[in-house]
Order: structure tokens, then C-alpha cells, then sequence
């Protein structure tokens, strides 16, 4: 791309346009801002209210448990879709000025990481007012919402590179969220056995038998949501139950999704320089 | 003494200046299916040798240098390939071959919307532009008051786009992009812009930027215009410089 951008400009458009992107989403319509919670709130009642008699003895505070792992969700997938879209809502911008294309997803990153902090406030008075107590864990909050954002622009940023080029990628996406939404542990239990090292040695066993079912229980087990959702929910629900994630156990995960985020980066790089001849 | 000065006198006048930006044999073809094969089920009815493609060569081993201070015409007829030059040298649009060099800092302004959000104000709008230009901080609040003391769109400032006339978005976007212009200015079809008293003060704003040093690569389709302006015109054809030539009064 033309021009030169430094660290700094760069910083000041994605936080500027992350802002205003936040604004103008709800701008002209009456609810505003209750839109980005009413959707995650549908489906947590309504899946509290099937699945409670099942869970509720196996899963303690099930339903904070739900929540949280409902509105990491919604992160997700809303962040890879707007990854998507943002291309064509942001199309006059693409087609008229030379501005380095990564900004757009930085901008979606930064959008929706505020709208998930909202969120995450939401379960804060959501646990007090169920009278859950706090822990020193809450420390390692932020790194995980680093895990979270890597991962979802991670995705994001392979999707968007390719679909301009291949309209059908959007329409898979949307498939693959709602399978990948039962193969997460949103609503049912889910345990690590801590190492994950030691876990990720296990592949071979449970993978004996070689039946559909196995392939979903590796598939649960590692993938980097699941990881994910379970580490936010044992730093703030249960830190005296599944003790704090080990050093060795974050800076892994860390380094996984470092990696995927820099590949990811790196094709979408590649690939934007076609974009304006795509539309 | 005296000859270190001569040296650097001549080495003034002999060496010539490093272009403000050039391109050297850049060729650019587009290609589509003649019949859109987007979907699987018309992949599967045409069979690969009975599928035809269209392609167009836009851009055909083109070289062009633009001097620190010139200003180049681009004219030709439509589909000529001049916008898709100019998008190749603002690097919005990669070339197959050859290369592009850009030495200084560069404006675009690709049409008259310049990618204008339609529920943001103008404010807001301009904002954002200004933002995605590079900007630095301390400038903003200059180019804003330069944007609206210019457009001079009076209270619709903060009104949404939405409500503004379509000669009110032309004036604003010929506002932004010259209010604060880098070095070298990219302008495709700039001119035909609001009444004639708004026209004029263009053309004023226009002949300061030459004046004051700045370099474009300006696209019209109006041969007039581009000689009052232009130290240079390039006429294009099918993607080809057929001719360049220097305009007797272009105003300096």
C-alpha cells in the first residue's frame, strides 16, 4: 500500500474508528446498545431453561457458567463475521484510499472487544448479585481476552482474505458457527486435565475406535475455544475448585494462537492487495 | 570556496530531480468470465472449453515520471485507462508488471464521495478521512476548520450526510481533498463540481497548490481544463500513452 503509516496513526485510527464503529452501530435505532445484549440474553434464557434440569447438579452457578460461556461465544462469532462484512460496509473507503487493509480488522477487534467488556460488567453484577465471591484469579482476565481477540481476528482475518474472492465462504461460516456452537462447551460440562501437554497425549487413546463420537471428544477437548471459555470460567467462578492456569499453560496457549494470528495476518496481507479488483 | 559553490550550482542545474513518483512498464489486465461461474451448479453446466473469458488490457507498458512541482493531465476517452493508472500509482491497485516508486507522501481522491458514511455527520466524516490519510494529531483541527471554512456548507456541519444535496457531498469531498494535500495529488475527475462561483474558488484553490509547490497526476475528460492546468498532458488509448504534450498556457 501507498503512504507510510506509523505505530502511532496507526493506534489512533483503530481506536478512533473502533469508537465511532461501536456509536454508529446502534445509532438510529430505539433500543441502541440493548441490541448487542438482547441477543446473547434470548439464547441464555432459553437454554437455561432446557438444559438446567440436566446440568445444573454437575455444573455449579450453572448459570453464570452459561453466561459466560454464551457471551464468549457471541464474541467470537460476531467478530469473525464483522471481519467479513466490515469489507463491504467499508468498500468506498477500500476502493478510494491506500490505508494498510489490517486496520479493518484491528478496527472489528478493538469494536467488539469493547462490546464484550460490556458484557463481561454484565456478569460482574450478575455474579455479586448472586452472591459469588471475587478472586486474585481475576488477574489473569486480561491475558485471556488476548487469547480471545488473537483468536477471533485469527479466523477473522483468513476468512476476510479470501471472501471477496469466493462469496460462499460467508454463507459456510454461518454453518460452521452453528455446528461449531454444540461442539463448544457452552452448555455442558467441560474438564482439563491439567497439564494440557499431558491431555494432548491422550489423542491416541481416545481416538481409538476411530468412531464419529471419539473425533468430536478430541475436537471439544483442544479446541482453542473450548481451552479458552474454560480458562476465563476457572480464574472467575471456580479458582479454589480448578486452581489458576500454570505459567507452562499460558504462555502455550499464548504461543499457539500467536502463531495463527501472525499466519493469519500475514495471508490476509498478501491477499489485500487484490481486494479493490474483487468488489 | 567559489568552486564548491559553482560545483553545487551545476550540480543543480545537471542532476535532475528525483521524481516525486514514477512507473516504469506497468501493465494491468483484468479478467472476468464471460458468463459468471460464481456457482457451483453453473461450473458444472459449462464445461471447461466452452467457457469464454473477458479480459481487457487496461493499463499497457506505461512508464511516466512526475517531476517535484508538475502537474500531468491524464486525458483520453472512457475505458481508456486512466483511472486505473492512477489507482496503480496511489497503490490501491497492485500492477501484473512492472513497478511504481513513490518517493513523497500522497493524496487520493478517487470520486467526489470519497467514502463518505451516509449516517456520520460532516464532521465526523471529515474526521475519519483525514484519520485514514495518515494524519498526524496536531493537524487535525486545522485541515476541519480549513474543510468548513471551504465547503462552506453552513449549519449542515452537524447534520447527518443523509440530508445534505448531492451538490453539498461534492463540495464537501473537494474540500477534503485538497485541505490538506500532500505532496503529490491524485485526482480523478475533480471539476465538476457545484455552481460557478464554487467552481471558480476551486480553481483558485487549485492554481495555490501548484503554486506552492505541490505535484498531481489529474484525470479529466475535459482537454480545457487539464490545459490550463497541467505542464504536461498524456493522452491515453486502449491502455497505451499514444501522445504527450505541453500545453502552451498552462499557469504557473
Amino acid at each position: 500500500m501507498a503512504g507510510t503509516y506509523s505505530l502511532a496513526q496507526m493506534i489512533r485510527i483503530v481506536w478512533v474508528m473502533g469508537w465511532s464503529d461501536f456509536f454508529l452501530k446502534y445509532r438510529g435505532s430505539i433500543l441502541g446498545y440493548l441490541w448487542s445484549l438482547l441477543a446473547p440474553l434470548a439464547k441464555f434464557l432459553v437454554i437455561y431453561y432446557v438444559f438446567r434440569p440436566f446440568v445444573s447438579d454437575s455444573i455449579p452457578h450453572y448459570s453464570l457458567y452459561l453466561f459466560l460461556g454464551i457471551i464468549v461465544w457471541e464474541h467470537f462469532t460476531v467478530t469473525t463475521t464483522r471481519c467479513m462484512s466490515v469489507l463491504y460496509e467499508k468498500a468506498a473507503f477500500v476502493q478510494k484510499l491506500p490505508f494498510p487493509r489490517i486496520l479493518l480488522m484491528f478496527i472489528v477487534g478493538w469494536t467488539n472487544l469493547i462490546i464484550f467488556l460490556t458484557h463481561l460488567l454484565i456478569f460482574v453484577a450478575f455474579a455479586l448479585f448472586t452472591g459469588k465471591e471475587f478472586s486474585v484469579h481475576w488477574v489473569f482476565v486480561p491475558l485471556i481476552l488476548l487469547h480471545m481477540t488473537l483468536l477471533a481476528l485469527g479466523v477473522g482475518m483468513l476468512l476476510a482474505a479470501y471472501c471477496l474472492r469466493y462469496r460462499d465462504i460467508a454463507h459456510l461460516w454461518g454453518i460452521v458457527t452453528q455446528v461449531l456452537f454444540w461442539l463448544t462447551p457452552i452448555t455442558y460440562v467441560y474438564r482439563l486435565e491439567s497439564p494440557l501437554l499431558k491431555t494432548v497425549r491422550t489423542i491416541p487413546d481416545m481416538l481409538r475406535g476411530a468412531a464419529l463420537h471419539n473425533l468430536f471428544d478430541v475436537f471439544v477437548q483442544f479446541q482453542p475455544l473450548s481451552v479458552i471459555m474454560y480458562d476465563l470460567r476457572r480464574v472467575t467462578l471456580y479458582p479454589v475448585e480448578l486452581s489458576a492456569p500454570s505459567i507452562e499453560h499460558l504462555l502455550g496457549v499464548t504461543a499457539v494462537l500467536l502463531v495463527l494470528f501472525c499466519a493469519a495476518a500475514s495471508v490476509f496481507r498478501r491477499r489485500s492487495a487484490h481486494f479493490v479488483q474483487e468488489y | 570556496m567559489f568552486m564548491r559553490f559553482v560545483g553545487f550550482i551545476v550540480i543543480i542545474l545537471v542532476v535532475p530531480p528525483v521524481p516525486v513518483i514514477s512507473c516504469s512498464h506497468v501493465t494491468k489486465t483484468f479478467r472476468r468470465p464471460l458468463i459468471p461461474l460464481r456457482h457451483l451448479q453453473e461450473r458444472l453446466m459449462f464445461p471447461v472449453r466452452k467457457r469464454r473469458e473477458w479480459s481487457v488490457d487496461a493499463v499497457r507498458d506505461v512508464s511516466l515520471q512526475v517531476a517535484p512541482g508538475e502537474w500531468i493531465g491524464l486525458y483520453g476517452p472512457n475505458g481508456c485507462g486512466k483511472t486505473t493508472l492512477l489507482r496503480i500509482l496511489g497503490g490501491l491497485l497492485a500492477p501484473d508488471s512492472g513497478s511504481v516508486e513513490r518517493n513523497r507522501d500522497i493524496s487520493c481522491f478517487f470520486d467526489l464521495s470519497v467514502g463518505f458514511h451516509e449516517e456520520h455527520t460532516a464532521d465526523e466524516n471529515v474526521r475519519m478521512y483525514i484519520l485514514l490519510q495518515g494524519m498526524d494529531a496536531w493537524r487535525t483541527h486545522y485541515v476541519i476548520d480549513a474543510v468548513r471554512s471551504f465547503a462552506d456548507i453552513g449549519d449542515h456541519w452537524h447534520l447527518p450526510l443523509k440530508c445534505y444535496s448531492v451538490g453539498m457531498r461534492m463540495r464537501l469531498g473537494f474540500a477534503v481533498a485538497t485541505a490538506a494535500p500532500a505532496e503529490l495529488l491524485l485526482l480523478d475527475e475533480v471539476l465538476a463540481v457545484g455552481d460557478q462561483d464554487f467552481q471558480k474558488r476551486c480553481w483558485q484553490h487549485l492554481l495555490g497548490l501548484k503554486r506552492l509547490g505541490h505535484s498531481a497526476v489529474m484525470v479529466s475528460h475535459s482537454m480545457a481544463d487539464l490545459e490550463r492546468i497541467c505542464d504536461r498532458i498524456v493522452s491515453m488509448d486502449r491502455g497505451h500513452i499514444v501522445s504527450v504534450r505541453t500545453p502552451m498556457c498552462a499557469s504557473s
